[in-house]
């Protein structure tokens, strides 16, 4: 059975490229969503496999999305990979301290995206 | 998978045709930030930018870091991460600063106008 997952990026062009690669070469079903609020409300719906969620958005970021999925029973065990364009070590050890489970980071190669998701949640 | 557990992949040049799609349709989004880029360049060579246009070159240059190396662009990774290097600091870039961040601009204008080229049907 495909393997599904939710990506919360605020970029469109982020989104698409993403999902296009986790469908069409990952052969994944992917579900988006634009901002942390809709981000909850697919991961309550669809309850996916993984969700993918970028770092940096207006409104609930995603730390705040992540502490709020965290939260609630239907989502607390989904697991969830950051997605970040931010490489200062810093940066990582503040998104490790979070929690989660993996950083990915921008530029993503599209061909290699479902590998290294796959390889962070050990779906291999 | 495949029967032998083999990831399936489409046929390359349909995957690559699907990308070529997405960038041309985000080309403009993509040239805006550039713009943005271009023009607090230019103020801060004249000494006259702003804190928000500052913030915007700030956004628009952590966008472009994180997007073209997936269409292909990964040359323009790096000067986009310098840019926002650049515009992340809480001062005014001074002058050296604002001559490398024209240059920087206009070295993703550069590799951006090649990939549009390469892209450009046959006349």
């Amino acid at each position: 059975m495909a393997h599904s997952i939710l990506i919360i990026d605020d970029e469109d062009d982020i989104r698409e490229v993403a999902a296009l690669s986790l469908e069409s070469i990952g052969g994944w079903q992917v579900i988006v969503a634009a901002s942390g609020t809709q981000g909850l409300a697919r991961a309550i719906e669809h309850t996916p496999d993984a969700i993918l969620l970028d770092v940096m958005m207006p409104g609930m970021d995603g730390p705040t999305t992540f502490r709020e999925l965290r939260k609630n029973p239907v989502t607390a065990k989904i697991p969830v990979l950051l997605l970040t364009a931010k490489v200062q070590s810093s940066d990582q050890r503040r998104f490790a301290d979070l929690g989660v489970d993996g950083i990915l980071f921008k530029p993503f190669d599209p061909l290699t995206l479902h590998t290294q998701i796959a390889g962070a949640l050990g779906w291999n | 998978m495949d029967s032998a557990g083999q990831t399936v992949i489409p046929q390359g040049a349909e995957f690559a045709a699907a990308l070529n799609r997405l960038w041309s349709r985000f080309l403009p989004e993509i040239e805006q930030r550039l713009a943005v880029l271009e023009s607090a360049a230019a103020a801060a060579t004249k000494g006259t930018l702003a804190p928000q246009q500052q913030e915007a070159a700030h956004a628009a240059a952590h966008k472009l870091a994180g997007v073209l190396g997936s269409f292909g662009l990964d040359g323009g990774t790096s000067p986009a991460r310098e840019t926002e290097l650049l515009y992340s600091a809480q001062a005014v870039p001074d002058p050296g600063q604002a001559q490398l961040l024209v240059q920087l601009a206009s070295n993703l204008r550069a590799l951006i106008e090649t990939r549009k080229q390469a892209q450009a049907p046959a006349q």
